[in-house]
């Protein structure tokens, strides 16, 4: 009785995940990280059933369509120029490092991109929110930190599509890149040019006032769109992307937005759980200097490269500083990277589990730290000061 | 006048600066959910040095406030004066009614009678400021406004026999 039981230790997760987001809450920690742990902990007294995978795929689904439709497509292409250069300095600070690191640790190529990813990709959930909350957002570095989310969820929506075609394609030779691309491109074009034409059928088709029908129409849409995506050989997570994408220039946005947002919350929070499940606890342990090492060198380097961006628009010291201190925090896109393709077993250390740790560690001292970044801060500055201060009275 | 900068943050809302001429800045973070963040910001600080949380309707209080709509007992006065020749009336379209399956510019209202449609009520459905070209249908509740003449012209003309109560 597979489905009884998963009822049941679907009901317990359910009640886990309350008490320890409630304490999270309270203590200002981000959700992903805690619904992680609890899967991590889950893992012990119940097994990862087919019915919590298919839940946390429809989370990943589910997600990937909310970013889509809560996704500014206006303020995109208003604030091209500048999201695109921000969003360069910020790739090639971050991105080459973890396909570096990747290839250090012994990974394969597709192994080392996943791993760039990973290592690149700020949670935009867990920054947005903590600017929020932290009364940041009038702060002049702010600007540019949504920006490079920005850019970032661009990218890695395009690369989850590009690796996930790789992926199914087997291995990577220039052949089969070329390939993944071109239908990469092929259905992003689709969505494109079906944004660009049909708009006003689009609306006509979503303005269904029935509100079980509404739900279900809308429903149909981002499942059918994930699954053609799927069926083509790229990821589902892309397909629910653009459908959201699609859907967000309608008049329904915030109708269709209010429709989804249980379903994701719920599914998106299983799907936390389902990736703790999976990560092998018992080795977790071995992993955990490693995971130190890869989160301190990528922490640096998402300073620098957030201090070079502030300096080139002129911030202050101070806020140049607080830039890249509020992009350390990873999260919801590298926990999907870290599950997105199936990876051989003899690889020295488990993709997942490793992101499972450097994801924890990320999350929660990236939340730590752009809250108390001013002891780093008035340590950074100050000594910098005195360094100059000496150079001066040395000359 | 100083000037306003406006300037999207995308997943959160929209940002509005304003200079004041004392050095100091003011914005105003317009928050997607519908609430809104007042900060100062004392000269180049690029902290802000208090920060105020407003809920929606919060906000439009205390804007009404500012802008001086919320208390100016003066313009009151004129307000009422202005209305006492002015009628807004709620008309109720009865299947045989002239007014009825015609659209606006078809029935000619505000050419014979000087009367304007508002609105139109169409069961949950409402079309503010409808358009010549929109159909009055029946059972349609609509909203008009006019002097005391024009509403009478209108009743008479188009033989309304149902009138609501506000």
């Amino acid at each position: 009785m597979i489905v009884n039981e998963s009822v049941l230790s679907l009901g317990i997760s359910l009640i886990t995940l309350f008490f320890a987001g409630l304490l999270a809450t309270k203590i200002n920690q981000s959700l992903t990280a805690v619904f992680i742990v609890v899967g991590m902990i889950l893992q012990n007294f119940f097994p990862v059933t087919i019915i919590t995978e298919f839940l946390a795929t429809l989370g990943v689904i589910f997600m990937l369509f909310m970013f889509g439709l809560e996704f500014s497509v206006g303020s995109f292409f208003h604030n091209q120029r500048r999201i695109f250069l921000v969003g360069a300095y910020d790739l090639i600070f971050n991105f080459p490092l973890g396909i570096l690191i990747g290839w250090v640790l012994g990974y394969d190529l597709i192994g080392c991109l996943l791993l760039g990813g990973i290592v690149y990709v700020t949670s935009s959930v867990i920054v947005a929110k903590s600017i929020i909350d932290l009364e940041r957002s009038a702060n002049p570095e702010t600007e540019c930190i949504l920006n490079i989310l920005i850019f970032e969820d661009m990218f890695i929506a395009t690369f989850l599509a590009f690796i996930v075609g790789i992926g199914h394609y087997g291995h990577i030779d220039a052949k089969g890149a070329l390939f993944v691309i071109l239908k990469t491109t092929g259905f992003f074009a689709f969505y494109i040019i079906l944004s660009k034409t049909s708009k006003k059928l689009i609306d006509w088709i979503v303005d269904v006032e029935h509100t079980d029908l509404f739900v279900i129409l809308i429903l149909s849409i981002i499942v059918l769109s994930a699954g053609a995506a799927a069926k083509i050989g790229l990821s589902e997570a892309i397909g629910a992307f653009l459908a959201g994408l699609l859907l967000s220039e309608t008049r329904q946005r915030q109708r269709i937005s209010e429709a989804i947002k249980p379903f994701q919350q719920f599914s998106t929070a299983i799907f936390f759980v389902a990736f703790g499940m999976s990560v092998d606890y018992k080795h977790v342990i071995y992993l955990i200097p490693m995971g130190i090492f890869i989160f301190i060198i990528s922490s640096f380097s998402k300073v620098m490269g957030g201090y070079f961006i502030g300096k080139r628009y002129l911030l202050s010291k101070k806020a140049c500083l607080r830039l890249g201190f509020s992009l350390i925090p990873r999260g919801e896109f590298s926990i999907i990277l870290a599950g997105a393709v199936a990876m051989n077993n003899n690889m020295p250390y488990s993709l997942k589990s490793l992101a499972g740790v450097y994801v924890l560690l990320s999350a929660i001292l990236g939340s730590i730290i752009m809250k108390e970044y001013e002891w780093v801060i008035k340590w950074f500055v100050e000594k910098k000061d005195d360094e100059i201060k000496q150079i001066k009275e040395n000359i | 006048m100083s000037e306003i900068k406006e300037c999207e943050l995308p997943g959160i809302g929209k940002k509005f600066t304003l200079e004041l001429d004392s050095g100091d800045k003011l914005v105003v973070v317009i928050h997607s959910s519908g609430e809104r963040e007042v900060f100062k910001f004392i000269h180049d600080n690029d902290e802000p040095t208090s920060v105020t949380k407003l809920t929606d309707e919060e906000a439009r209080q205390i804007g009404a406030i500012l802008a001086g709509t919320y208390f100016q007992p003066v313009i009151e006065e004129e307000q009422k004066l202005a209305m006492k020749n002015i009628t807004m009336e709620w008309i109720k379209i009865e299947p045989d009614s002239m007014l009825a399956n015609k659209n606006i510019e078809e029935s000619n209202i505000r050419k014979l009678t000087g009367v304007s449609i508002t609105t139109i009520i169409r069961g949950e459905h409402v079309i503010p400021n409808p358009r010549s070209h929109e159909t009055i249908r029946p059972q349609d509740i609509i909203i008009i406004i006019g002097s005391n003449e024009q509403i009478k012209k209108f009743i008479a003309k188009f033989e309304i026999k149902q009138r609501l109560e506000e």
